[in-house]
């Protein structure tokens, strides 16, 4: 069973990506600290007796009920039916990938960006770009690569196949490399 | 010069290769979103403090309730919380007893009266200048049939 200490722990370093990623998928930051307070306390209150280690998966896994307990109280699951329809992915967008990625190699880090667009510019444009996401390639890119769950882990918190968020999480890294390479970014 | 690339990299369109390099572009975007999480205003940062604190604070309370039931077998009082004790469970099954009781009760009160009605029809019977065996003689429910007819 996982102490008050380690509970806090736990909470304090998932709960600014967890605010962020619910911002992400609600749009409202009001909104999104209530659901993160949500998932916080039915985490305190039903799982206490869990152990440390299963808390951020189960955080998450709560986080993501949470939202999606949000979303039908605000009537617009067919809002988010829609936008968890496949995205329609192009031919030769893999190669874009790659130029880009090749593009950018040594850019990371270095100020060339910055000479252009400023470093939050460039993050508003990341994130608006995150926010157009269809939900579920949004939820498997941010828990896989952001809160650097393996697959399995993500596809447990999102209740599908490992293939799935494979899949999501693909389309999620090209449709984000193409947008913002649309808009002269090279992330 | 690309890591990937230089140190014999595998064909362009291995997904080994593609899923690689999904996974280094991926690292640079989250890589910006931490940088922006890091950097929340300082309200939702205490909003979120405080959503935490008070997590930890139903915690507490759903722990402590978790315990009541030990001290409840342990003494003699009932506890505010945890699973009913015996008695309390015997006392939910009080109502159904007095609804059973007062069923078989007004059931042999029904019984009484259907007894005290025919005791009133024999009394009566008995008490009548007409002897009850009359009722049973042919010749005197003739009588009757031929009084009753104009």
């Amino acid at each position: 069973m996982a102490s008050d200490k380690e509970l806090s722990d736990c909470l304090k370093s998932v709960e600014k990506r967890a605010f962020k990623r619910t911002v992400y998928a609600v749009r409202d930051e009001d909104a999104a600290l209530d659901i993160v307070q949500d998932a916080m306390i039915r985490l305190a209150e039903k799982y206490a007796d869990r152990p440390a280690a299963e808390l951020p998966l189960l955080f998450q896994r709560i986080l993501s009920n949470a939202t999606m307990d949000w979303f039908r109280r605000q009537k617009v699951r067919n809002a988010v039916l829609q936008n968890m329809s496949d995205f329609n992915m192009e031919g030769g967008d893999e190669f874009d990938l790659l130029e880009s990625l090749e593009t950018a190699d040594g850019m990371l880090g270095a100020e060339s960006a910055a000479e252009t667009v400023s470093r939050s510019q460039i993050l508003l444009l990341i994130e608006g770009q995150i926010e157009e996401l269809p939900a579920r390639q949004r939820e498997a890119f941010l828990l896989r690569y952001w809160e650097e769950f393996d697959t399995a882990e993500t596809a447990a918190v999102m209740g599908c196949s490992e293939g799935s968020v494979k899949t999501h999480c693909s389309r999620a890294v090209h449709a984000l490399a193409k947008a913002l390479r649309s808009k002269g970014i090279v992330p | 010069m690309n890591p990937l690339t230089h140190t014999n990299p595998p064909m362009a369109g291995h997904p080994l290769r593609l899923e690689a390099l999904e996974g280094q572009l991926a690292q640079r975007l989250t890589a910006h979103l931490s940088s922006g999480a890091q950097a929340l205003p300082h309200d939702i940062t205490e909003r979120l403090r405080f959503a935490r604190e008070r997590a930890l604070a139903s915690r507490r309370t759903v722990v402590a309730q978790e315990a009541a039931p030990v001290v409840v077998q342990a003494g003699r009082a009932a506890a505010l919380g945890g699973p009913p004790a015996l008695w309390l469970r015997l006392a939910s099954a009080v109502p159904l007893v007095m609804l059973v009781a007062g069923l078989v009760f007004i059931q042999h009160h029904h019984d009484l009266q259907q007894i005290e009605a025919a005791a009133e029809i024999d009394s009566a019977l008995l008490a009548d200048d007409l002897p009850p065996a009359a009722y049973g003689d042919p010749g005197f429910s003739e009588f009757l049939r031929s009084g009753e007819s104009p």
